[in-house]
């Protein structure tokens, strides 16, 4: 596999990966599985399938999260980062995350989008600036807020939050981008928006995203992994899979049989 | 029995409760009133900043002023930071086990504590035991312990009541959980805890029992000069003037009570002004 020139670099790799929380599930039953560099990662699959549990691994945000047991590794650049004595700050720097309902913290849209950079040492107001615009440029936001970034952020509609959102990710100048349902709340234009940017973004970044449905799924998805309680049954490139998937269980899904 | 509709139940339920109601805001109104109508004819110039005359039958409260505004500053300067940092400790960084569930029920138990008894423990330690004498020190720090539970309880329900996505959301754009409380959760709590706090303050300025063998004196010709000294206060100034002078005249009486009572209620309006104020600046 390693040989294959049709599989591209990975930048994350997943090994033998099982977690339990203290209510006594296995979300995650032994996952093996790379997220590939400069390509859109899907993780899809019906409720409680383990994908939200996999993807807050990536960035440790399951240490808020009343996690009972852990095993197996978690490899960014070759580094495991499930490790304990990790600088998690540093981690969570490279490794953004949007999530599903958007929240702007409760300050104006500007300080939700200096917030990240600041904490990490950026001061100097002409970067701040530079890459604020930057990363509303790649959020498909700056048009529809240059000339309002010190009203509240609350007063934006929803769609407007989740680009926010994504635009605050991209201040980190992160190498991963998270994103679990972005859209979920969103409606078809606000989608659409979203999606563009992820294809954009995949070119400079490394992105994974769980979406809200298995046609975002579709549309979206170099590559794709379909998770189901717990396990991972197949990965693979997103056409593939979802023209011609391997497993009984897959196809099911994809079809619309369950789910 | 009579069986009564159910309009009918409301109906009278809704009387019930005005009723009751009525009865709240017309006694409070009757206390304001009495002590206005009875006192104000004391209030002047000299009687704010004057010293008591003639056996205290005469002449201003300035030194009970001047005691209760220290013994109120005395009292924040000991129970606010401890009160606002054991709040954050509970709310952010304890974990639920033994022994916070016992720091929370001693808590509980320490608001139910009678004053008076704070008052005893306050002489047992801090006059007679750590000798700073009845003394400035010693009253602010025994109304301070007595003002605890009010300040650390409404300031844990404040902190709580921070939404949680908001933690998530900066500790994922690389906050420390400490960057977290401080940039969020402290600013969003910041009103209710200051709520707390005055009505903590508050209770602290109008007490008696705790500050009667820790601090108060009852009558001093000059204004207290370090920590270590008495002082008079207005609520022990306002028992001694009326149970332990013969003959004081009434409108005295009621113009401390006026003063005490125009203190502990603009406390409370600030309380408000400030709740007001940041629910209209609220962000979310
Ligand atoms: N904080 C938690 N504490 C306890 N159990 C949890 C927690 N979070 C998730 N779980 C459990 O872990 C399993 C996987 O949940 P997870 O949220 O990762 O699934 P998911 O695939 O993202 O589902 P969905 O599509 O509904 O978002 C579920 O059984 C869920 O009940
Ligand atoms: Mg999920």
């Amino acid at each position: 596999m390693m040989t294959d020139p049709t599989v591209p670099e990975y930048k994350i790799r997943i090994e033998n990966f099982s977690i339990r929380y203290s209510d006594g599930v296995e979300s995650l039953r032994g996952i093996s599985l790379d997220l590939y560099a400069c390509q859109i990662n899907v993780l899809f699959g019906p409720a409680g399938g383990g994908k939200s549990t996999l993807l807050r691994a990536l960035n440790r945000l399951n240490d808020l999260v009343d996690v009972e047991e852990q095993s197996g590794r978690v490899l960014l650049d070759g580094v495991d980062i499930s490790a304990a004595g990790v600088d998690v700050v540093a981690l969570r720097r490279r490794v953004g995350m949007v999530f599903a309902r958007p929240v702007p913290l409760p300050m104006t849209i500007r300080q939700n989008l200096f917030y990240g950079p600041q904490l990490a040492g950026m001061r100097a107001a002409s970067s701040l600036e530079r890459l604020l615009e930057q990363s509303l440029r790649q959020a498909a936001l700056w048009d529809e807020v240059k000339d309002r970034l010190d009203e509240p952020a609350v007063a934006l509609s929803g769609g407007q939050q989740q680009r926010l959102c994504l635009a605050r990710t991209l201040m980190l100048e992160p190498e991963v981008i998270l994103l679990d349902e972005p859209t979920s709340g969103l409606d078809p234009i606000s989608t659409a928006k979203v999606e563009s940017s992820l294809q954009e973004l995949k070119g400079r970044y490394t992105i994974a995203v769980i979406p809200h449905s298995v046609q975002q799924a579709a549309r979206v998805a170099d590559w794709a992994a379909f998770f189901l309680q717990g396990e991972l049954i197949e990965h693979g490139p997103g056409t593939a899979l979802f023209t011609n998937p391997q497993d009984e269980r897959t196809e099911d899904y994809v079809t619309g049989r369950f789910g | 029995m009579i069986r009564l509709s159910r309009q009918a139940t409301q109906r009278i339920a809704f009387w019930l409760i005005s009723l009751i109601a009525g009865l709240v805001i017309a006694s409070i109104l009757l206390i304001v009133g009495l002590v206005i109508v009875q006192g104000s004819g004391a209030i002047g110039w000299e009687f704010a900043t004057g010293f008591p005359r003639e056996g205290m039958k005469e002449g201003g409260i300035l030194p009970a002023i001047v005691g209760t505004l220290l013994l109120t500053i005395g009292t924040a300067i000991f129970s606010v930071p401890i009160g606002v940092g054991a709040a954050v400790y509970l709310a952010e960084y304890s974990e639920d086990n033994a022994l916070t569930r016992t720091i929370r029920i001693a808590i509980i138990n320490l608001a139910g504590i009678p004053s008076v008894v704070y008052g005893l423990f306050g002489l047992g330690l801090f006059v007679l035991f750590l000798k700073f004498g009845t003394s400035i020190l010693a009253g602010s720090l025994t109304l301070g312990i007595m003002t605890l539970p009010v300040i650390i309880s409404t300031s844990e329900q404040a902190l709580r009541a921070v939404p949680h996505s908001f933690r998530v959301v900066s500790v994922s754009l690389g906050a420390t959980h400490w960057q977290t409380i401080r940039r969020i959760v402290l600013p969003q709590a910041l009103p209710g805890v200051l709520t707390g706090v005055i009505l903590g303050l508050e209770r602290a300025a109008g007490e008696t029992a705790p500050i009667l063998f820790t601090v108060a004196a009852f009558f001093l010709p000059r204004l207290p000069q370090s920590v270590f000294d008495q002082t008079m206060a207005l609520p022990y100034h306002l028992f001694v003037i009326s149970t332990q002078v013969p003959g004081m005249p009434i409108r005295i009486q009621y113009g401390t009570a006026l003063v005490l009572l125009a203190f502990v209620l603009s406390m409370n309006l600030i309380a408000t002004l400030i709740r007001r104020h940041y629910r209209e600046r609220r962000q979310w």
